[in-house]
C-alpha cells in the first residue's frame, strides 16, 4: 500500500463480504421454494427473498467497486484521497440506506420494479451518497497532476453509472415506459458502464501483475471499452422486443446485442495475452487466477450465454423464463463478482502486510466457487430449456411445468453448496488477513 | 500498428455515435408508445392498479410483459385467460384457489383495489407486444368430443363447444384432453363418473357432496352452473365406459 488513505478500501471490501454472504442465504431460500419447500413463506415470501437477493448483489458489487476506486485512484494518481474521513461517512451512509432498504423489503416497503426495488425516498439518499463518492474520487483526480487512462476510464465508468441511476426515477403511468426507463439503468449499467469499471480494474491489475508497458495495456483498454459501447448501447434494444415498444427494436436490438460478446471476448484475450507477455515476478498467483478467471467466465456467462437467447426469434420463447436466470447468474458472477474478488485478492496482502493470498484455502475458494457456479448455471439451463419447451412450446400449464422441473433445483442446490464452500473459504481467508496496517508496504 | 490516440478516438467516436443514435430512437419510441400501448385507455383505475402492482412487488414472483421473476405465472394476458371472476377469487384467498400448491401472499385487497388491479391487467393485455407471448406451436391438438350410442349401436361423435367460463376457471386446476392444470383430477369422462345433479351440487358447493374436497367454492352464477353442468355431463368416457 503506497498511500495511507488506500486503507479506506478495506472497509468497503469488508462490507462487500458481509453482504455477499447474506446474498447467498437468500439464494438458498429461493432454491428451496422452487423445490417445493417454501416453509419460510409466511415470514420471507418469494418476492422478498428475490428482492433481497438481487439488491444485496448490486450493493456488494457497488461497495466492491467503490473500494476498488478508493484503492486504485490514489495509486494511479499518486495522490492521497482528498478526505478519508468523508469516505468513511460515505460508506456509513451507504450501509445505512442499504440496511433500511433490505429490512423494508421484509415489510412490503418497496417499489416493485425488478432490480430497482429500493423505495423512492431512499433513491434520493442513494443519489446523495453517490454524489459524495464521485466528489471524493473526482476531487482526488483533479488535485493530482497525473491522469492515467486507467484512472480516467474507471472514473468515467463510476460517474456515468451514477448518472444513469436517474432515468430510473422518471415518473410514468405507462408500464411500457416504466420498463423502458428501467432498462436505461439496468442494461446500461451491466452491459455498458459497469464494463468500463470492470475494464479499468482489469487494466490496473494487469499493469501491476504483469509489468507490461502501461501504454500497451491502456491502448487495448480503449479498444475494448470502445466495442462495449458500440454494441452495448444500442444492444439495450434486446429488452425492447416485447414490451410494447416499436418493432424496429427487434432488428436493432438483435443486431447490436449479438455483437456484445466481442467486448467480453476482447477482455479474455486481452488478459491472457498480457499475462503471457509479462515477465514480472509473480508474488500473488491467486490474484492472477482470479483475474484470468474473471475475463474467461465473463465471456462465457455474459458474452456466450447472453448471445444464446438474445436473438428475437429465440427470445420470443425464452423471454421471462428460467433461461434468463441461467445467463444472469454466470454473467454477474463472471464479470462483476469475480472482478471485485480479483481486486480484493490483489489488494489484501498490500493492505494488511500479511501474505495469505496463495494459501491453500484461497486456491480452494477459487476452484470451488467457480466449479459450483458452472454447475449452478447448467442446472438453471436445463430447468429453463425444459420450461421453454413444456410451457411455451407445448402449452402445458405453468404450475404443472414447475413441478416437472423441481428436480433440477435439487441439482442447483447441490451445486450452490459447492459454490458456498468456495465463497465461505474466500470470506474466511479475508478475515484471516486481519485489519489494514498503516505501515504495510 | 494501432496507436493509443487512434484507440482513444475509436472509443470516443463509437460511443458518441451509438449514444446519439440511441437518443434519436428513444425520442421516436416516446412518440410511438402511446399509440402502441393504447395510452388513451390508461384511466385512474389502471394507474391505481399499476401502483398496487408496484407497491406489492408483484414482479418479485410473477412476470408481466415477460419481465419479473419466474416463480409464478406470466400475467400479461391474465384478464383474457382467467376472467375477472377468477382474478377476484384468487386475490381474495390465493391458498384456497390452489390448495396445497405453491403459495401466494394474501394482500387482503379491498374490492375497489381488486377492480383497479383488474383494470390494469385488462389494459396491459391489450398492449401490442409485437406478438408476445406466442401461441404454443407444439401443442397437442385437443379434440374434445362426446360420444353417445344410438339405439342402432352407431357411435355418434359430436364436437362440444367448451364454455368460456370452463376455459377461464376450470382449466386453471383441471385438465381436459391433456390441457389444463394438474391441481385437481382431469375432467375427461367426468360425465360418466358423476351425474348431472351431482355436478350441479359440487359446483354450487364442492364440500356438499364430498366433505374432504379441497376445491374452492367458485364465484359462479346460476347461468354458469347450468352451462357448465350441461357441458361436463356430456363428457362421457370413450372406450371402456358403459
Amino acid at each position: 500500500m503506497k498511500y495511507k488513505s488506500q486503507s479506506v478500501a478495506w472497509y468497503f471490501f469488508a462490507v462487500s463480504m458481509l453482504l455477499f454472504s447474506l446474498q447467498i442465504i437468500y439464494g438458498f431460500i429461493m432454491a428451496f421454494a422452487h423445490m417445493g419447500y417454501d416453509v419460510l413463506h409466511p415470514v420471507i415470501a418469494f418476492n422478498t427473498a428475490r428482492a433481497v437477493h438481487t439488491n444485496l448483489l448490486v450493493m456488494w458489487l457497488l461497495s466492491g467497486f467503490m473500494g476498488a476506486a478508493y484503492y486504485i485512484i490514489p495509486e494511479e494518481c499518486e495522490q492521497e484521497l482528498i478526505s478519508p474521513k468523508l469516505a468513511f461517512l460515505q460508506l456509513g451512509a451507504f450501509v445505512a440506506v442499504g440496511v433500511t432498504a433490505i429490512i423494508g423489503f421484509h415489510f412490503n416497503w418497496w417499489e416493485g420494479r425488478k432490480f430497482l426495488e429500493i423505495p423512492r425516498p431512499l433513491d434520493y439518499l442513494v443519489v446523495v451518497d453517490v454524489l459524495l463518492f464521485i466528489y471524493l474520487i473526482g476531487g482526488t483526480i483533479v488535485k493530482s497532476k497525473k491522469k492515467t487512462t486507467t484512472a480516467m476510464v474507471l472514473f468515467f465508468g463510476l460517474f456515468t453509472a451514477a448518472l444513469l441511476y436517474l432515468p430510473g426515477m422518471i415518473p410514468t403511468v405507462n408500464q411500457t415506459m416504466d420498463s423502458y426507463w428501467r432498462w436505461w439503468v439496468v442494461h446500461l449499467w451491466v452491459e455498458g458502464v459497469w464494463e468500463l469499471i470492470m475494464g479499468g480494474i482489469l487494466s490496473f491489475l494487469l499493469i501491476k501483475i504483469t509489468g507490461v508497458d502501461r501504454e500497451i495495456i491502456e491502448k487495448w483498454l480503449y479498444v475494448i471499452v470502445g466495442f462495449t459501447f458500440l454494441s452495448g448501447i444500442l444492444g439495450t434494444g434486446h429488452h425492447y422486443y416485447y414490451i410494447g415498444t416499436p418493432k424496429y427494436w427487434l432488428w436493432i436490438g438483435g443486431f447490436f446485442s449479438a455483437l456484445e460478446p466481442i467486448a467480453f471476448l476482447g477482455m479474455a484475450i486481452y488478459a491472457i495475452a498480457m499475462m503471457r507477455k509479462g515477465g514480472k515476478q509473480i508474488t500473488n498467483s491467486t490474484a492472477i487466477l482470479w483475474t484470468i478467471g474473471c475475463s474467461v467466465m465473463s465471456f462465457v456467462g455474459a458474452g456466450f450465454l447472453g448471445f444464446a437467447h438474445t436473438l428475437p426469434s429465440v427470445n420470443m420463447y425464452t423471454h421471462g423464463t428460467l433461461v434468463t436466470a441461467m445467463h444472469g447468474h454466470m454473467a454477474f458472477w463472471g464479470a462483476y463478482a469475480m472482478i471485485v474478488l480479483s481486486i480484493i485478492t490483489y489488494a489484501l496482502p498490500n493492505m494488511t502486510g500479511r501474505n495469505l493470498q496463495d494459501s491453500k484455502m484461497n486456491v480452494f475458494a477459487f476452484w470451488a466457487s467457480n466449479i459450483g457456479m458452472v454447475f449452478m448455471t447448467i442446472a438453471f439451463g436445463i430447468a429453463g430449456v425444459a420450461q421453454v419447451y413444456l410451457e411455451r412450446k407445448m402449452g402445458i400449464d405453468f404450475l404443472s411445468v414447475q413441478k416437472e422441473i423441481e428436480v433440477h433445483f435439487i441439482g442447483l442446490t447441490l451445486a450452490a453448496t459447492i459454490f458456498t464452500l468456495g465463497a465461505g473459504a474466500f470470506i474466511w481467508n479475508f478475515i484471516r488477513f486481519g485489519l489494514p496496517k498503516a505501515e504495510a508496504k | 500498428m494501432l496507436s493509443k490516440s487512434a484507440a482513444k478516438a475509436f472509443f470516443i467516436g463509437g460511443t458518441t455515435l451509438s449514444f446519439a443514435a440511441f437518443i434519436l430512437l428513444t425520442l421516436d419510441t416516446i412518440k410511438q408508445v402511446p399509440k402502441q400501448t393504447h395510452a388513451e385507455n390508461i384511466n385512474e383505475h389502471v394507474i391505481r392498479g399499476k401502483d398496487l402492482w408496484d407497491h406489492n412487488n408483484c414482479m418479485g414472483c410473477h412476470t408481466i410483459m415477460g419481465e419479473g421473476a419466474y416463480y409464478a405465472p406470466e400475467l400479461t394476458k391474465v384478464f383474457e385467460r382467467r376472467g375477472e371472476g377468477f382474478i377476484r377469487a384468487m386475490l381474495k384467498d390465493p391458498e384456497a384457489m390452489y390448495p396445497g400448491q405453491r403459495k401466494m401472499v394474501n394482500y387482503h385487497f379491498k374490492d375497489e383495489e381488486m377492480t383497479d388491479l383488474i383494470a390494469f391487467f385488462k389494459w396491459i393485455g391489450e398492449v401490442d407486444l409485437n406478438g408476445f407471448p406466442k401461441k404454443p406451436d407444439l401443442s397437442p391438438t385437443a379434440n374434445i368430443s362426446a360420444t353417445s350410442s344410438t339405439a342402432a349401436g352407431a357411435v355418434v361423435v359430436k364436437q362440444l363447444d367448451r364454455p368460456l367460463i370452463f376455459n377461464q376457471m376450470c382449466v386453471a386446476c383441471h385438465a381436459l384432453g391433456g390441457q389444463g392444470g394438474s391441481v385437481g383430477p382431469a375432467l375427461d369422462g367426468v360425465g360418466s363418473r358423476l351425474d348431472k345433479d351431482t355436478i350441479v351440487k359440487r359446483l354450487n358447493d364442492p364440500t356438499s357432496v364430498k366433505a374432504d374436497s379441497k376445491m374452492p367454492k367458485l364465484p359462479l352464477t346460476k347461468e354458469n352452473i347450468i352451462e357448465l353442468s350441461a357441458f361436463l355431463s356430456e363428457l362421457k368416457s370413450t372406450g371402456g365406459a358403459k
